[in-house]
């Protein structure tokens, strides 16, 4: 979902980046206030196997493919989508100056679609679900979720852009990240928290679990 | 769990991350699938064949060192070295920021 230069004209470009550099500034707050010492080795690991996967696009059929983003995962294992806003912060400046990934003037939407809209609501969509259904289901309808939204915006911002019709841009735009959003985000954000949650249950935010540690 | 074994728990998280990012750095141009992705392929079904190529052609705003992944005359090893650095590039700018922007 990483958005060309070509896709958005300039103006419209420069607004996506006034809406996302707020968001960026309190990602850098949130790491002030609540990273250490302690957890700059897992921001990292996080942020670096992101990266990676971002490389790895899973075939969907119809001639076409999509990765995960990530987004929800690392807000879920920092308890703040904050967290997300970074890393994606981080992965999109790498893919944008290093890789021609995603364009330098489109990088702002590229955050605010990729790292704010799908990490916002896939984090609360966790967290109004993860009591009821359990941090599994939780972790894959979030993920599903946050990634399908951002698409849908994305396709409105491409028909704001006179890029994309709307009606068929949200059709479109819809369909592929029903699926990538399924396979590639929800499936892979819910085994690695059910790996995390096995090996380093202590990771996933306390109040996460804190309702399991009254049951027991 | 004490600070300590905790601290060293979140180190042996790292050399993990580092281990598993590694392994789908080399393996990802083997294994991604070519087609595009989502957003461009929307694009190659909503939009004229002629405005189509014309932004598919446009010229980014900045040329990118290693654009698409690849570098040039290289072709797949160039492909696994291009993730690999961007792997770790991500890597050192992650942890270098999160060790000067972290509470004091």
């Amino acid at each position: 979902m990483h958005i060309p230069d070509s896709f958005v004209p300039m103006s419209q470009a420069i607004v996506y980046w006034l809406i996302a550099l707020p968001f960026i500034f309190m990602s850098l707050k949130w790491a002030r206030k609540d990273l250490d010492d302690m957890k700059v080795p897992i921001l990292a690991a996080l942020a670096a196997g992101i990266f990676a996967i971002q490389a790895l696009n899973i075939p969907i059929g119809m001639g076409t493919s999509g990765h995960m983003v990530g987004a929800t995962l690392v807000a879920i294992i920092f308890g703040s989508p904050m967290a997300g806003v970074l890393v994606l912060t981080l992965v999109l400046l790498v893919q944008g100056f290093v890789f021609g990934d995603g364009g330098i003037t489109t990088m702002g939407v590229n955050i605010l679609n990729m790292g704010v809209i799908s990490g916002y609501i896939g984090y609360y969509t966790f967290v109004v679900l993860k009591n009821k259904a359990g941090i599994k289901t939780a972790a894959f309808v979030g993920a599903w979720l946050g990634l399908f939204i951002s698409a849908i915006v994305c396709a409105v911002e491409m028909a704001i852009a006179g890029t994309f019709p709307l009606m068929a841009g949200l059709a479109a735009m819809g369909l592929y990240h029903l699926i990538i959003g399924f396979i590639g985000e929800g499936l892979i954000t819910a085994m690695v928290i059910t790996a995390i949650e096995k090996s380093r249950p202590d990771l996933l935010d306390t109040s996460l679990t804190s309702t399991q540690k009254v049951k027991a | 769990m004490s600070l300590k074994t905790n601290s060293r728990m979140n180190m042996k998280f790292l050399y993990a991350g580092i281990v598993i990012a590694l392994i789908i750095s080399v393996l990802a141009p083997f294994l991604a699938s070519p087609d595009p992705d989502g957003l461009e392929s929307a694009a190659g079904g909503v939009i004229d064949e002629y405005t189509f190529s014309a932004l598919e052609e446009s010229e980014p705003f900045m040329e990118s060192p290693m654009p698409d992944y690849a570098i040039e005359g290289q072709g797949k090893m160039g492909e696994v070295l291009a993730i690999v650095i961007g792997t770790l590039l991500v890597l050192g700018i992650s942890y270098t920021l999160g060790k000067v922007a972290k509470k004091q």
